[in-house]
C-alpha cells in the first residue's frame, strides 16, 4: 500500500510537469526542450529569495509559478517566435524549435550550476516544514498530499479550459490547422503566449513542490524529468489530456514496481523502453488520434 | 606545426571523432530522417571496440572494422523497425534508443564494467591512422552531396512524394540513412575509445546528442563542411573559453541559442551566401564593363541598367500597377 502512495505522488509530479509540455506540443506545435530548465530555475529562484527572506508555503509556490511563467513567455518571445518567423515550413520550424530549446536551456542551467557549484539546493529556509502524517498505517507527508491535489485540480482545470472555453476551442483549432484558425480570426501570437505562460507556471509550480518533497534537487534534475515527460506524453498521446494523466501514472507505477523488485539501476530504462514500445505499437499514443497532415 | 600538433593532440583527436559523430546525425537529417540514433551507435561502438580489444585481444583496425559493421547492421535493424514513424516521433524513438544504450552500459556488469566503464584499452592505434580513416569517410560522405546522388538525396528530403514519383525508392534511402548513421557513429565511438583508452556510461548519455546537434546547427546542416566547421568550433571553443573563466558555460549556451535562432543554415550557410553575393557582384561588374547582358545566379538573364532596359521594365510593370489600383478600388467598395 505504501507503494501505491509513492506511485500516486510520483505520478502527480510527472503529471504537473508533463501537462504544460503536452498542451504546448499538442496545440501550438512547440516541443519545448527548455521546459526542464524552467522547472529547475523556478525552484532555484525560490531558493535564492529564501536566502534573504523567510517565507511561508504560499509565497514560495507563487514565486515558482511567476518565475516559470515569465521564463516561458520570455523564451517564446526571444527564441520560438523568431524561429517560426524565419522558418520555411512547418517541418524545419519543428526541428529548429527543438534545437533552439536545447540551446536556450543551457543558459539557466549554467547560471544555476555556477551559483551552486552543481551542488543540490533546497528550500529548507522556508517557514513551511514538511511533516509526515499517518493515515491508517500509511505514511504520507503534507507536501505529498498538496502535490497530488494540485496536480489533479490543475489537470482537470486545464482539460475543462481546453474543452469548454472559447480560448480552448481556438487553441485546439490551431492544433488541427493553424492557417485556417488564423483565417477564422484566432490571434495565434497572443494565444501562444498565454499557453506558454500557463505551461511555464505549471513547470515552476512542480519545481517548487518537487524540491519541497525531495528536500533538495540538483540543477541537472530538469533534464531527467524532461525525458520522463516525453514518455508520459507519448504513452498517452500528444495533446490528449486524458492521455497525459494516464501516461504519468502508468510511468510512475512501472518505475515503482521496477524500483521495489530490482536493485533499481534499471529504473531509467523503463521510460525509454516504454517510449520505444508505444511508438512501435501505437505511434499516436494510447489516447491519441491519428495525426492527419496535409502539406 | 608539429609542436602545435603535439601540444593539442587531444583536441585534434576530439575534433576528428566529433566530426564523425556530427556526420552520423547529419547524414540522416540531410535525407529528411530526424534520427539521433548516431549517438547510440557511438555508445555501442565505443563499448564494442573496447570489449573486442580488452576481452578478445583483437588488434585496433580489425576491431574498428568489426564494430562499424556491427553498428551498421544495428542501424539497419533499428531503421527497419522505426522508419515508418515521422518527424518528432521518430526523433523521440531514437532518443529513447540512445538512452537505453547508456542504461544497458550501466547494467552490463562484468562485460561493460558497470558504472566505472572500461579502461586500459591500449593498442597501437595512431592519430595518423585515425586521420586517414576520417578523411576517407569524409570523402565518401562528400560524394553523396554532389551529382546525381546529391540531387536525389535533396529530393528525398524536400519532397518525398516527388521523389517517389520520379522513381526513387524513398524507403530504401531512409534505410540507408540509418545504416550510414550507424556505421559513422560506431566508427566515431570506436576510434575515440582507442585514443582515450577508457569509456564510461557518462561519456555516452544525452549530452552526446546535444553536442552533435549543436555542431551541426551552428556549423550548418546541409553539408559536411558545416559539420566540420561545427566540430572544430565546439571542440576548441571550451578550451578558448577558459579565458572567460567561470561563465564559459553561459557563453556556450548563448552561442548555441543564437545560432539556432538566427542562423538556420549555420555558419556554412552564411559563408555560402556571402561568397555567392561576392561572386554575383563581381560577375555583374565584369558584365557591365563588357556591356553584355547580366547573368543571374540562376542562369536567367537580367536586363541591363541602361535607358532602354529601364523603359522596357517600366512598360512591363505598367499593367500590374493598373491592376493594383483596380484591386485597391474594389477592396474599398462595400
Amino acid at each position: 500500500m505504501q507503494d501505491l502512495v509513492s506511485v500516486v505522488t510520483l505520478g502527480s509530479v510527472y503529471l504537473l510537469f508533463a501537462l504544460g509540455m503536452s498542451i504546448t506540443w499538442g496545440t501550438i506545435d512547440i516541443l519545448n526542450f527548455a521546459h526542464g530548465s524552467v522547472f529547475m530555475f523556478s525552484a532555484f529562484s525560490a531558493s535564492l529569495v529564501l536566502e534573504r527572506l523567510t517565507l511561508g508555503l504560499v509565497p514560495v509556490l507563487l514565486i515558482g509559478v511567476v518565475v516559470g511563467a515569465l521564463m516561458s513567455v520570455l523564451i517564446q518571445v526571444v527564441a520560438f517566435e523568431q524561429i517560426i518567423k524565419r522558418a520555411r515550413d512547418r517541418r524545419t520550424a519543428e526541428m529548429q524549435i527543438l534545437i533552439g530549446g536545447i540551446g536556450v536551456a543551457i543558459i539557466p542551467l549554467a547560471i544555476a550550476q555556477h551559483h551552486t557549484q552543481s551542488n543540490p539546493f533546497g528550500l529548507n529556509a522556508s517557514s513551511f516544514t514538511v511533516e509526515s502524517i499517518s493515515l491508517g498505517g500509511l505514511r504520507i507527508t503534507n507536501i505529498q498530499v498538496l502535490t497530488v491535489l494540485l496536480a489533479l485540480a490543475l489537470w482537470a482545470a486545464a482539460a475543462v479550459w481546453l474543452r469548454r472555453s472559447r480560448q480552448g476551442l481556438a487553441l485546439r483549432a490551431i492544433g488541427v490547422d493553424a492557417q485556417t484558425a488564423a483565417l477564422m480570426g484566432v490571434d495565434r501570437r497572443r494565444l501562444a503566449l498565454v499557453t506558454m505562460a500557463v505551461a511555464g507556471g505549471m513547470a515552476g509550480l512542480s519545481g517548487v513542490l518537487f524540491t519541497f518533497s525531495l528536500g533538495a534537487i540538483t540543477p541537472e534534475s530538469g533534464d531527467t524529468l524532461l525525458v520522463k515527460a516525453f514518455a508520459c506524453i507519448i504513452l498517452g498521446g500528444v495533446g490528449s489530456m486524458l492521455g497525459v494523466a494516464f501516461g504519468a501514472y502508468l510511468l510512475a507505477a512501472a518505475e515503482v514496481v521496477i524500483l521495489t523488485q530490482t536493485n533499481g539501476s534499471w529504473v531509467e530504462a523503463v521510460s525509454f523502453g516504454l517510449i520505444f514500445l508505444v511508438l512501435l505499437v501505437r505511434p499516436a499514443g494510447v489516447f491519441g488520434r491519428k495525426e492527419v497532415r496535409r502539406t | 606545426m608539429s609542436d602545435f600538433f603535439n601540444a593539442n593532440l587531444v583536441l585534434v583527436q576530439s575534433t576528428l571523432t566529433g566530426l564523425l559523430l556530427a556526420l552520423s546525425i547529419q547524414v540522416p537529417l540531410r535525407m529528411g530522417v530526424f534520427s539521433f540514433a548516431g549517438a547510440g551507435s557511438y555508445g555501442i561502438g565505443a563499448y564494442a571496440t573496447g570489449i573486442l580489444v580488452l576481452r578478445y585481444e583483437m588488434d585496433a583496425l580489425p576491431a574498428i572494422a568489426l564494430t562499424a559493421l556491427g553498428t551498421a547492421v544495428i542501424g539497419l535493424l533499428l531503421g527497419a523497425l522505426i522508419s515508418r514513424l515521422g518527424g518528432l516521433y521518430l526523433a523521440m524513438a531514437t532518443v529513447a534508443f540512445d538512452l537505453i544504450i547508456s542504461v544497458i552500459a550501466i547494467n552490463g556488469g562484468e562485460l561493460t564494467g558497470a558504472s566505472t566503464g572500461l579502461f586500459g584499452i591500449i593498442t597501437d592505434f595512431t592519430t595518423g591512422q585515425m586521420f586517414v580513416l576520417t578523411v576517407a569517410v569524409l570523402a565518401l560522405v562528400a560524394m553523396s552531396e554532389v551529382g546525381r546522388l546529391g540531387r536525389r538525396v535533396d529530393t528525398v528530403r524536400d519532397d518525398p512524394e516527388l521523389a517517389a514519383s520520379m522513381g526513387i525508392n524513398v524507403r530504401r534511402y531512409r534505410l540507408a540513412a540509418f545504416v550510414v548513421s550507424g556505421a559513422l557513429g560506431g566508427l566515431a565511438g570506436g576510434m575515440n575509445v582507442l585514443v582515450r583508452s577508457t569509456v564510461g556510461p557518462l561519456d555516452i548519455g544525452f549530452g552526446l546528442i546535444v553536442l552533435a546537434l549543436t555542431m551541426i546547427i551552428v556549423g550548418g546542416s546541409r553539408s559536411w563542411k558545416g559539420a566540420l566547421i561545427g566540430a572544430v568550433i565546439f571542440t576548441w571553443l571550451p578550451d578558448l573559453l577558459t579565458v572567460i573563466g567561470e561563465w564559459q558555460e553561459l557563453v556556450y549556451g548563448v552561442i548555441v541559442a543564437v545560432a539556432a535562432i538566427f542562423l538556420p543554415r549555420g555558419i556554412y550557410g552564411v559563408l555560402q551566401d556571402g561568397t555567392r553575393w561576392v561572386q554575383r557582384v563581381r560577375r555583374d561588374r565584369r558584365a557591365a564593363a563588357r556591356g553584355g547582358p547580366v547573368v543571374d545566379a540562376d542562369g536567367g538573364l537580367r536586363p541591363q541598367e541602361d535607358e532602354a532596359a529601364v523603359l522596357v521594365a517600366q512598360a512591363a510593370e505598367q499593367p500590374v500597377r493598373e491592376l493594383d489600383q483596380l484591386s485597391g478600388r474594389t477592396q474599398g467598395a462595400p
